[in-house]
C-alpha cells in the first residue's frame, strides 16, 4: 500500500507545481516587476495552508453585503458568543491597566507620553489603532459588544484598514488618505474581509504595533514593518524561511488576554522553562519561558553564569532597528507651528526622506541600527502621569524602569530611551493634553494656536488650563525585545568586558576587564617591575663583576 | 662583533614588523562625523557635486552592510560613497604606467556606525598614496587629497540634504529604500 | 665539580609544564584582567580555564608523586645558613665567595629556596586555586551556601595571587641563571644532573 501512496503524493506535489508554476508565469507575464510578485504570490500563498476546520466563506452569517464594522461584529457573535465579553476585559478594549505595583492607572488612556502625548481629547484619531468602533470621545460607550472591532486582528486579506479621523471604522467610502496625497483609498470589502478571517499574523498584531506613534517604526524600535517577511539576520523566531512565528507564538493568548506587556514587564524569570498545560500563573512571552535559565551549552556553560544579572535581550539583540527602517530617535514639540511666508504648513524630509520638521509636530531625528542604553530593571515601572508634579526645571521621565544592582529580580535590559521636548502647564504644574486633531477650531493642528488646544485638550481630563505653558525635556523608555539575532550575531564578550564598553554605565556589579582595584594594580605592577629592576641591578654587577675578573 | 651585527639586523626586523602593522593606519584616515551614517554620506555627496568645477562627479553609492544582512549576517550601516574626477583620472589612465592606479578609481569614502553608536568617516591617504608612485602621480594625488578634505567639511547650519541614489555608472538608482550592495 | 643526579624525570616534567602553564595563565590572565588585548576575551577566558584544568591533574600528579616519593620533605622550612644563603646573595656572589649551601639529592633547595617555595606552595598557590574555582562555579555560589560572596572580592584575590606569582616567576627565571654559568641551573632541571662542587 506504501508504494501506490507515493505515487498518488507525487502525482499530486506535481500537479500542484506545475499548477503553481502555470498560474505564477500567467500571473508574471500580466506584471510588470514578476520577480518580486512571484515571490509575494508563494509567499501570501503559506497561511492559507493554515488547519483551520472551518471556511468562513461558507457561513451563512457572513453572506451580507455588511455595511459597517459593527454589522459584521453581530455576525462574528452570532456564533462566537462569548468572544466580546472576552474582548472587554482586555488592555487591546479598555487602554488601561492599574499597576499593582504601585497603584498607578496606566494604559493609553491615561498615560502621557513624548510622541503625539494624550489620547484625551484626540479618540477619534488615535483610536485608529482601538479594537474597536465609534470611540469618538468620551462618550464612546465600552459595554457595547457590536463595537468590538474583530477584524482588525483576524483579517487574513491585508485590505482591512482603520484610518485616522474614523474613531475606530474603516473607510466605507472612498476617501482620500494622507489628506491632500490623492492616495484614494475604495470603500472596504466588508465581506469578503469577513469570509476571509484567520489567526492573528504579524501583519495583523503589526498594523498598529508596527505603527504606533504615527507612522511605520516610529514608537517602539523593536517592532517595525521590516518583521512582517523578516530574513534570520532580523529576528530568528519570525525569519519566513525558517521558525516564521506569529507574534502569538510566544505572546500566547487565553481567552483573548494577550500577555507579555511593558506596562507590567517581567524583567527576571526564574522558574525555568515552561511546561505545556502547565498552569502556572506567569508570563508566556518571556525567553525563559522556551529557553530556560541555562540556555547555552557545556561549551559555553559561563554564559550560563551571566543569567542572573543580565536579561538574555541584552546580548542577544545587540541593536535594534536592524532592519531597512529607521526609528524615530526623538521629537521636539516646542519648535512647532512655524509656518511659511503664506501662513502654510512647512515639511522638510531628512536625507532618507523621512519628515524631520513638520508644522504639526516640531522637528524629529532618526536611527537605524540602535545601540540601545542599558539600565537595571526589575520589572516595576513608575510613570509621570497627568497632575503629577512637573515643573519645567528638570527632565521629566515619562515612565522609569525600576531596579538595582542589589535586588535579586533585576537584570540588566536593553533599553531604547526616547526623548523629547513637550507642553506642560506651568500654572497647574503637570504634563499638559493637547487637543491636536479635529475638525473644531480649537485642535492644534487647525490653527496652531497653543492655548485654544490646550484649553481644549485639559478639559478633556477634566483639568482648566491655567494659561501659561511651557516646554519641558522628557525621556520615555522603551524595553528591547524583539529583533533577535541569531546566536552568531549575538553580543561578543569583548562588547561589554573593556572599558567603555556597552556596560559602561552599568554599576554595582564587577564585570572582569571593565573594572579593576586601580591601588591594588599601582601596587602589584609596582611590586613587579621593583623585583625586576632588582633583578636586572643584580645581574648587572655579577656581569660587572665577572668581566673585571676576566679583563 | 657577531652582537652587534645580530642586534642591527634584529633591530631592522622589529621597525619592519612595527612598520608592517602600522602602515595600514597611515594609508587610511578615520574621523568622527556629527550626523547619522545616511546624513553624512548625503552631504559628502553634495560636497562632492559642489566641486564640479573640479571635474568631480557622483559615480555611484553602494552599503556593503545590506549585501551582508541579505546573506544573514548584522552588521552596522556602511555606506560607500563613490566619485571621480576625470580632470585627475584622464592623465592617469593616459599613461601604461600608471594606468593600473585605475583600481583606486573611482574615489571611495566610506561612512560607517560603530559599537559606540557614533558615525565615522573613512578615507584613503590619497597624498602620501601618490608619494609612492613618483613625482607626477604624486601631484595629482595631492590635489585630490585637498578636494577630498573639501568633501569632508560640513556646514551644520545647511539642511541635511536627500541621499542620491545613482547607480554605479550614473544612472539613476531603482528608488527603494534600501541601498545597493556591494 | 662532580655531577649528582638532583631532579627525577616526573619532577623535570612537571617543572617545565607547569612553567608553560602559568606563564601562558599569566599571559592570558591579565588579559581577561583588562591590563592589555591579546587574544580577545572570549579566547582567553577559554584558553585560561582550559590551562586552569590541565594545572588542575598536573597538580593531583605532583602532589601523589612528592607524598609517595617522600619529596615533599624538600621543602619542610629550615633556618640553618638561611641567613649565610641571603648573605651570599648579597654580596658574596659578587666576590666569588662559595656558596654556603651544598646541593644533594636529599636536600636539593637551598633554605631560602625552601622558604619561597613553601611561600608558592602554601600561600601563592591555594591563593590563586582556591579563587580560580570559586571565579568558575559562579552560578553554584548559591547552592553551596555562599551567596554572600561578592565577585570583586574573588577576583581581587584572583588579581592578588596572580601579582604574587608574577614577582615569585621574575625572581624565580632571574636566579635561574646564578649557578656556576648562568645556564647550569637551568641544563640541570632539562637533564637533571647538577655540578656541585
Amino acid at each position: 500500500m506504501i508504494i501506490p501512496r507515493i505515487i498518488i503524493g507525487t502525482l499530486i506535489a506535481s500537479g500542484l507545481s506545475v499548477g503553481l508554476a502555470i498560474s505564477g508565469l500567467a500571473y508574471a507575464t500580466a506584471n510588470p516587476a514578476p520577480a518580486a510578485a512571484l515571490k509575494q504570490t508563494t509567499q501570501d500563498a503559506a497561511p492559507q495552508l493554515d488547519s483551520s476546520t472551518a471556511d468562513h466563506t461558507k457561513f451563512e452569517a457572513l453572506q451580507a453585503d455588511f455595511k459597517s464594522g459593527p454589522e459584521v461584529t453581530k455576525a462574528c457573535l452570532s456564533c462566537h458568543t462569548e468572544a466580546a465579553k472576552q474582548i472587554h476585559k482586555t488592555k487591546h478594549w479598555t487602554w488601561e491597566y492599574k499597576n499593582p505595583d504601585t497603584g498607578q492607572v496606566l494604559g493609553k488612556k491615561h498615560v502621557i507620553n513624548n510622541f503625539c502625548t494624550a489620547v484625551a481629547s484626540n479618540e477619534d484619531h488615535c483610536s485608529a489603532c482601538h479594537i474597536g468602533y465609534g470611540w469618538a470621545d468620551k462618550k464612546f460607550d465600552f459595554t457595547v459588544q457590536e463595537n468590538v472591532d474583530c477584524l482588525v486582528c483576524h483579517d487574513t486579506t491585508g485590505v482591512y484598514k482603520k484610518l485616522p479621523g474614523l474613531a475606530g471604522h474603516p473607510n466605507y467610502e472612498t476617501m482620500e488618505w494622507p489628506p491632500k496625497s490623492g492616495r484614494l483609498r475604495p470603500p472596504t470589502d466588508l465581506k469578503k474581509v469577513a469570509q476571509n478571517v484567520g489567526k492573528t499574523s504579524r501583519k495583523t498584531c503589526g498594523a498598529c504595533h508596527f505603527r504606533g506613534g504615527g507612522g511605520d517604526a516610529v514608537k517602539h524600535g523593536d517592532l517595525d514593518s521590516s518583521l512582517e517577511n523578516p530574513k534570520r539576520y532580523l529576528d530568528v523566531h519570525m525569519d519566513t524561511e525558517g521558525l516564521n512565528f506569529a507574534c502569538a507564538k510566544c505572546h500566547v493568548t487565553d481567552a483573548h488576554e494577550v500577555p507579555g506587556s511593558r506596562y507590567g514587564p517581567t524583567a527576571s524569570d526564574t522558574s525555568g522553562a515552561q511546561m505545556r498545560g502547565s498552569k502556572e500563573a506567569r508570563n508566556p512571552a518571556t525567553c525563559q519561558a522556551c529557553h530556560g535559565n541555562t540556555p547555552h551549552d557545556s561549551a559555553d556553560a559561563k554564559l550560563n553564569d551571566h543569567t542572573h544579572k543580565i536579561a538574555c535581550q541584552t546580548c542577544h539583540v545587540p541593536a535594534y532597528a536592524r532592519g531597512p527602517r529607521h526609528t524615530k530617535m526623538s521629537w521636539d514639540w516646542s519648535t512647532a507651528g512655524r509656518l511659511d511666508e503664506q501662513g502654510k504648513r512647512i515639511r522638510t524630509r531628512n536625507s532618507v526622506g523621512k519628515v524631520e520638521y513638520d508644522s504639526n509636530k516640531g522637528h524629529f531625528t532618526y536611527d537605524r541600527y540602535v545601540i540601545p542604553e542599558y539600565k537595571w530593571v526589575n520589572g516595576k515601572v513608575k510613570y509621570t502621569l497627568f497632575g503629577d508634579k512637573v515643573d519645567g526645571s528638570s527632565l521629566v521621565k515619562i515612565n522609569e524602569f525600576l531596579g538595582g544592582p542589589d535586588d535579586p529580580d533585576s537584570r540588566i535590559w536593553p533599553l531604547r530611551v526616547f526623548r523629547g521636548k513637550q507642553m506642560y502647564d506651568k500654572g497647574l504644574q503637570t504634563l499638559a493634553v493637547l487637543h491636536t486633531t479635529g475638525n473644531d477650531d480649537t485642535a492644534f493642528w487647525k490653527n496652531y494656536d497653543w492655548d485654544k488646544a490646550l484649553a481644549t485638550g485639559m478639559k478633556a481630563v477634566g483639568a482648566e488650563y491655567s494659561g501659561s505653558m511651557g516646554f519641558v525635556e522628557t525621556e520615555m523608555s522603551w524595553p528591547i525585545t524583539h529583533m533577535v539575532a541569531p546566536k552568531e550575531d549575538a553580543l561578543k564578550c569583548e562588547q561589554c568586558h573593556t572599558k567603555g564598553g556597552r556596560l559602561a554605565g552599568i554599576e554595582g556589579v564587577y564585570v572582569p576587564a571593565r573594572d579593576r582595584i586601580v591601588a591594588m594594580d599601582t601596587a602589584g605592577f609596582s611590586l613587579a617591575l621593583l623585583a625586576l629592576i632588582s633583578v636586572l641591578i643584580h645581574g648587572a654587577i655579577r656581569m660587572f663583576v665577572s668581566s673585571r675578573k676576566r679583563g | 662583533m657577531l652582537k652587534i651585527v645580530a642586534g642591527f639586523f634584529s633591530g631592522i626586523a622589529l621597525v619592519a614588523i612595527v612598520g608592517w602593522n602600522t602602515a595600514g593606519g597611515f594609508m587610511m584616515t578615520e574621523h568622527e562625523s556629527p550626523f547619522g551614517v545616511e546624513e553624512t554620506a548625503a552631504r559628502i555627496q553634495a560636497n562632492i557635486q559642489a566641486l564640479s568645477d573640479r571635474g568631480w562627479k557622483l559615480s555611484g553609492i553602494r552599503s556593503p552592510s545590506v549585501s551582508v544582512a541579505a546573506a544573514g549576517t548584522n552588521v552596522p550601516p556602511v555606506i560607500l560613497v563613490e566619485a571621480c574626477s576625470t580632470k585627475y583620472s584622464a592623465p592617469l589612465l593616459a599613461e601604461d604606467a600608471t594606468r593600473i592606479l585605475s583600481i583606486l578609481m573611482p574615489c571611495t569614502i566610506t561612512v560607517y556606525k560603530k559599537d559606540d553608536g557614533k558615525t565615522y568617516i573613512g578615507t584613503m591617504n590619497s597624498g602620501l598614496m601618490g608619494k609612492m608612485f613618483g613625482e607626477k602621480v604624486s601631484s595629482i594625488m595631492d590635489e585630490v587629497a585637498k578636494d577630498q578634505e573639501a568633501f569632508l567639511s560640513f556646514d551644520p547650519s545647511k539642511p541635511a540634504p536627500p541621499l542620491i541614489k545613482t547607480r554605479p555608472g550614473g544612472g539613476k538608482g531603482s528608488g527603494g529604500q534600501e541601498l545597493s550592495g556591494c | 665539580m662532580q655531577r649528582i643526579y638532583i631532579f627525577k624525570r616526573f619532577e623535570r616534567f612537571w617543572h617545565w609544564s607547569q612553567a608553560a602553564l602559568i606563564t601562558f595563565m599569566m599571559l592570558t590572565g591579565f588579559e581577561i584582567h583588562g591590563t592589555y588585548a591579546w587574544l580577545g576575551f572570549q579566547r582567553a577566558v577559554d584558553y585560561h580555564t582550559t590551562a586552569a584544568w590541565v594545572l588542575i591533574t598536573l597538580w593531583i600528579f605532583a602532589i601523589f608523586w612528592h607524598f609517595t616519593t617522600g619529596e615533599w620533605k624538600q621543602y619542610i622550612p629550615t633556618m640553618e645558613k638561611a641567613e649565610a644563603v641571603l648573605r651570599y646573595y648579597v654580596t658574596g656572589i659578587f666576590v666569588n665567595a662559595p656558596h654556603p649551601f651544598r646541593q644533594s639529592t636529599l636536600t636539593k633547595h637551598n633554605p631560602l629556596q625552601r622558604l619561597a617555595y613553601l611561600f608558592v606552595k602554601l600561600v601563592i598557590n591555594p591563593l590563586i586555586w582556591l579563587t580560580g574555582l570559586l571565579y568558575l562555579f559562579y552560578s553554584s555560589w548559591a547552592n553551596w551556601g555562599l551567596g554572600w560572596l561578592n565577585l570583586e572580592w574573588i577576583a581581587l584575590g584572583h588579581v592578588i595571587g596572580a601579582f604574587l606569582m608574577l614577582i615569585f616567576f621574575i625572581a624565580h627565571v632571574y636566579l635561574a641563571t646564578v649557578g656556576h654559568t648562568p645556564t647550569s641551573h637551568i641544563k640541570a632541571m632539562v637533564t637533571g644532573w647538577e655540578e656541585v662542587d
